[in-house]
């Protein structure tokens, strides 16, 4: 039997093997894995290695598993399922995580679909002030300083985190609902 | 009797005027700002009448809706060109982008409350570990710095959570207790001081105890005490006749 060596590990191993090594990746790293580090790693094709996770994401759900592999930005992270949230929250006497406030929410959604954006234009379409509500998602990572316009004062424009698309279960900003177009200039 | 009446929240002006032509069943296009303006400054009133502070934004609106109304009661200016915008379509414009947004809201919300139920699980050690060990520099921006931030802060906050009791140590010396260790400091001296009597005791409860027994021991005409002037420290003395009453 080879001995095992990177680089050269690909071509003794089956797609199973490979699979599972990339579970045991994932389960050791906690955070999510960028499809680029598992490729290099794996000595392979970017392409190749994001048919393979997405493979590992059906066999995942084929088999009902308890865990999940997420994909956000090209990136892979091991979960629980939504659907059992309550029973960990039971089974540990969790408090039950504090959703955002619908003025949080609102300033959320604006900065998602329109990003980059300063505090001025989110409070024109809002009509109130919204430094706490950015504040508030400043603090929770969910948004961040993606930059300064160019213009006087310099202000800063605000984009969305990749915890951002997490926590609300979306692989990219594409993945957003679509808006309702209303009426159009 | 004071009464509540509970009142719809808005979240600005914008989400007021939405609710009220929601609830007049009509299209945003097909809006009179006229009609629609009756019934902003009557929620307004009301607002007034129950005592809820007003904000200013809700102010602003009603400026505008005014204006609005004054203009369409005006005859209009001959030279159109002049008026290029239109305050009214101005404003119609506003409430559909924000409409568009508070519905997008709602559909993150919906996501939201699935998706908060999901866990995940903290890195191993050894991947800390190893980012510990390479001195490597990674190119980072503030929001890394923030992050980072973030993340030691929650740490924090999780090492806080956890409740620490400390056991409050009640010393249990009674008055009677110090009574006795007083006598036999005054066999061995004629006299002390009280600061003398508290020297290697800083004790709150010490100083009380310490008290109580002098005033019981000068009760009992067991010591005399004297004192120069208010605050001075207090000297004790064996009463001349020994221990007892006379």
């Amino acid at each position: 039997m080879k001995t095992l060596l990177l680089g050269g590990l690909v071509e003794d191993m089956d797609e199973r093997d490979i699979m599972g090594l990339i579970e045991t990746l994932l389960f050791v790293s906690g955070d999510a894995i960028p499809t680029k580090r598992i490729a290099d790693f794996l000595d392979m094709d970017v392409r190749k290695a994001r048919k393979l996770m997405e493979k590992l994401i059906d066999v995942f759900n084929f088999e009902r598993r308890g865990l999940q592999i997420i994909r956000v930005n090209d990136s892979y992270q091991l979960a629980t399922r939504p659907e059992y949230g309550e029973y960990i929250e039971k089974f540990f006497g969790a408090d039950k995580k504090q959703s955002l406030s619908q003025a949080v929410l609102e300033t959320l959604s604006i900065i998602a679909y329109r990003q980059p954006i300063t505090r001025m234009d989110i409070e024109l379409i809002r009509g109130v002030k919204c430094e706490y509500a950015i504040n508030v998602l400043l603090e929770k990572g969910l948004i961040k300083e993606v930059g300064r316009m160019d213009a006087p004062g310099r202000p800063i424009l605000y984009g969305t985190t990749d915890l951002f698309l997490k926590s609300f279960g979306l692989t990219s900003l594409e993945d957003l609902p679509p808006l309702e177009e209303g009426i159009e200039e | 009797m004071d009464y509540h009446v509970k009142l719809d929240m808005f979240e600005g002006p914008l989400d007021l005027l939405l609710h009220l032509i929601s609830k007049a069943k009509i299209k945003i296009e097909d809006v009179s700002i006229t009609e629609i303006t009756e019934q902003y400054l009557e929620y307004l009133d009301r607002m007034k009448e129950f005592d809820v502070e007003i904000a200013s934004e809700f102010l602003v609106m009603a400026a505008t809706l005014l204006y609005i109304k004054s203009r369409s009661l005006l005859p209009k200016p001959k030279d159109e060109e002049q008026e290029e915008s239109d305050p009214e379509q101005d404003l119609i414009r506003r409430l559909a982008e924000y409409k568009k947004y508070k519905e997008a809201s709602e559909k993150l919300r919906q996501r939201e409350n699935i998706y908060s139920n999901i866990y995940y699980k903290l890195p191993e050690e050894l991947v800390d570990d190893k980012a510990k060990n390479s001195s490597t520099l990674i190119e980072g921006d503030v929001n890394d710095l923030v992050l980072a931030f973030l993340k030691l802060m929650s740490q924090r906050k999780f090492q806080k959570n956890e409740i620490s009791i400390y056991p409050i140590i009640r010393r249990s010396i009674t008055v009677s207790q110090r009574i006795r260790e007083i006598k036999k400091i005054l066999t061995k001296t004629s006299q002390c001081s009280f600061f003398q009597l508290l020297e290697d005791s800083c004790h709150r409860s010490d100083v009380v105890v310490t008290f109580l027994a002098l005033l019981e021991m000068l009760k009992d005409n067991q010591i005399r005490i004297y004192q120069q002037g208010q605050f001075e420290d207090i000297i004790i003395r064996r009463a001349s006749r020994g221990y007892g009453r006379t």
